[in-house]
């Protein structure tokens, strides 16, 4: 208990420092910012701040990034509520209950809702990762490079296998991620891989660039001809005509509970995330709902549910991050790609190595929620203003930002190069109904499951059975191909109920 | 031929998997491969390439009726290129002119990539946005990026 009390004291003295109260509120204010605005995602943002970074210290850099991630996901439900817009891509659940609420002319309530509920489910996050992460750390200081496989591909199947619905798709997409991970030199034999005679390509392809050129450029580009915005449904937005009646909290309570630990699940979950989360709790609430009629025409718990889960997830996504350096999301890769570029390795060793940087970001997690709560409830109509900013004035100085901040990482303009070439691959992909993110999962984790891969089997004399042979690999091992037969029953029974339809008909 | 057309989309993606895994295989080919004890360069890759080429194939026996992802309009076509052609002019231009000149042009480009940006607006928007970055970056963070 004393020990809690130091590590917090610990955080508190980081995150409460001038700077440390600075760099949060920055990123929770950018955060929001960027997730009220529909067109500008997270990645973007933070490869225009990725130039700031290097320049401070780590722990205040991350404490800044992680707020964007976390402030985001408070503002992303602002335009899904008035607009029926997502600001982000984990928004689009709440405006499904969200908007016929502002239609109903109770925007404010709805907008009210969710800012509780993304700080409820916020906090539980952070408290299971206050609780979690330390312990979890110390299992995986004893983890060999067997487990780590085990890990990694568990990591890799959920991402391709959960909530995507096209799983083969994923699973190909997962493949070529790693593949693309393997590019430079390979540091066993010194073999310069898939580099085409390309020296720039020796030290493999730019993160940053990759994620960006993935998730952003496709944004931009989608968005780019858009013409005005729809019409703002945002009435009168004050704090007093805000406030929920009786009735919308006591319907919101558990609805928020339930949300809070679905979230929670997911976003530890290395490869799932807040986006599954979002679906599976809303889903959930229509189900467990007295009367499920409601939800879609305006029901506060399809508002309040998603959106606990989705701060939930954000915050919990943190604890595989943190305790094993394995990233559940993009967002979560681009955070241990700048722990590298500070010299820190992630691992289970960054907890012990840096109790500073694990308890501060902790403790600013907490002072930046309560942050987010002033900013998006006494301070809404400011958000809901900044929704009338013309967009084509917008998108050409993020195109601007964009350049500079990917170019600033290495001053190689290969790397813009390399932004667009996967900006067309994000295209190509769209355009084929692949997703993006376990593409970038594969990108990642694909040096480091060759490594492990490779270590395991000179450890066991080349015996492939060591993977099943040690308890914790095996069981990871289990639970890899329950996901794996669970999907592919799940399949065949839906093309059997499709047959029968055919046939019915 | 009319089973091929309804299942294009998946039938596609199937075919590019494929694609992919084989140029993978065929790439990894000229690396060592090793034994399963002492793994050589070429044996990961190798396996990936093959589990793309099952994979595609996997697609395109399971393919279900549907068609490719999105159509694109011509004002989608005309904003894709300007876009592109506004990284273009940051990748030529930056190194030679430095931030000032690369901005503008890129900002300017951009700007153009919506049909309702009027050209004086764009030209506006260009030059203040070069200011602004040169400010922002050359001399409040102090990058490593020359001015002009």
């Amino acid at each position: 208990m004393s020990s809690l009390l130091s590590d917090i004291a610990l955080g508190l003295s980081v995150a409460a420092s001038p700077s440390g109260l600075m760099y949060c509120f920055l990123g929770v204010f950018l955060g929001t910012f960027v997730g009220v605005l529909p067109g500008i995602g997270i990645m973007a943002t933070l490869a225009m701040l990725l130039p700031i970074t290097y320049h401070i210290e780590p722990t205040f850099a991350l404490i800044m990034l992680a707020g964007i991630y976390y402030g985001a996901s408070y503002g992303g439900s602002t335009a899904s509520i008035l607009l029926n817009l997502p600001g982000t891509a984990t928004s689009a659940v709440t405006g499904l209950d969200g908007y016929p609420m502002a239609q109903q002319g109770r925007a404010g309530q709805a907008l009210f809702m969710t800012a509780i509920a993304s700080f409820i489910g916020s906090i539980f996050g952070v408290i299971l990762l206050a609780g979690f992460a330390v312990p979890l750390s110390r299992v995986a200081l004893q983890f060999g490079p067997q487990e780590y496989v085990a890990l990694m591909t568990l990591g890799l199947v959920a991402a391709a296998v959960i909530g995507t619905g096209r799983s083969i798709r994923s699973l190909a997409a997962v493949a070529l991620g790693l593949a693309l991970g393997l590019i430079g030199l390979d540091l066993n034999s010194g073999v310069a891989r898939f580099t085409f005679g390309q020296t720039v390509l020796y030290d493999g392809l730019p993160l940053v660039a990759v994620a960006l050129g993935l998730f952003g450029l496709p944004e931009i580009i989608a968005n780019a001809g858009r013409r005005e915005l729809p019409k703002v449904l945002s009435g009168t937005i004050r704090l007093r005509n805000m406030l929920p009646t009786r009735e919308d909290w006591r319907r919101s309570a558990m609805p928020m509970a339930r949300g809070s630990g679905i979230g929670a699940f997911f976003g530890a979950l290395p490869g799932t995330g807040g986006l599954v989360a979002t679906f599976v709790s809303y889903a959930l609430e229509r189900r467990v709902s007295k009367h499920p009629e409601e939800f879609g025409n305006g029901a506060i718990e399809g508002v309040a549910a998603p959106e606990a889960a989705n701060n939930a997830a954000v915050q919990a996504a943190f604890i595989p991050t943190l305790s094993l350096g394995i990233p559940g999301d993009p967002v979560m890769a681009i955070m241990l790609g700048v722990m590298m570029v500070h010299g820190i390795l992630p691992g289970p060793g960054v907890i012990q190595s840096s109790p500073d940087l694990f308890w501060g970001l902790i403790v600013s997690f907490v002072l930046g929620n309560l942050m987010l709560l002033v900013l998006n409830l006494p301070l809404v109509g400011l958000w809901v203003r900044l929704l009338k900013i013309p967009y084509n004035l917008l998108f050409p100085v993020i195109v601007a930002f964009t350049c500079i901040g990917i170019y600033s990482v290495n001053n190689q303009v290969t790397d813009i190069i390399v932004l667009v070439a996967f900006g067309l691959l994000g295209l190509g992909m769209r355009a084929l109904k692949f997703e993006a993110s376990p593409l970038l999962l594969g990108f990642v984790l694909g040096p480091m499951i060759e490594e492990h891969f490779r270590r395991a089997l000179i450890v066991s004399g080349g015996n492939l059975g060591t993977f099943v042979e040690r308890p914790i690999a095996a069981s990871l091992f289990a639970v890899v191909a329950l996901i794996i037969l669970l999907a592919v029953g799940a399949n065949l029974w839906m093309m059997v109920r499709a047959r029968g339809q055919v046939k019915d008909a | 031929m009319q089973f091929v057309k309804e299942r294009l989309g998946d039938i596609v993606a199937g075919l590019v998997t494929s694609g992919v895994g084989l140029f993978i295989v065929t790439e990894a080919s000229s690396y060592r491969l090793g034994t399963l004890l002492r793994m050589g360069p070429g044996y990961f890759p190798r396996l990936l390439g093959v589990v793309m080429v099952l994979l595609g194939l996997l697609m395109i026996v399971t393919a279900r009726p549907g068609g490719l992802g999105i159509s694109v309009s011509r004002g989608q076509w005309r904003s894709t290129a300007l876009l592109g052609a506004a990284f273009a002019a940051f990748v030529l231009t930056i190194e030679p002119l430095g931030m000032l000149a690369a901005v503008s042009v890129t900002v300017f480009l951009a700007a153009m990539a919506n049909d309702r940006t009027p050209l004086t607006t764009a030209l506006v928007l260009a030059v203040l946005t070069a200011i602004g970055c040169t400010l922002l970056f050359s001399v409040a963070l102090g990058l490593q990026i020359k001015a002009f």
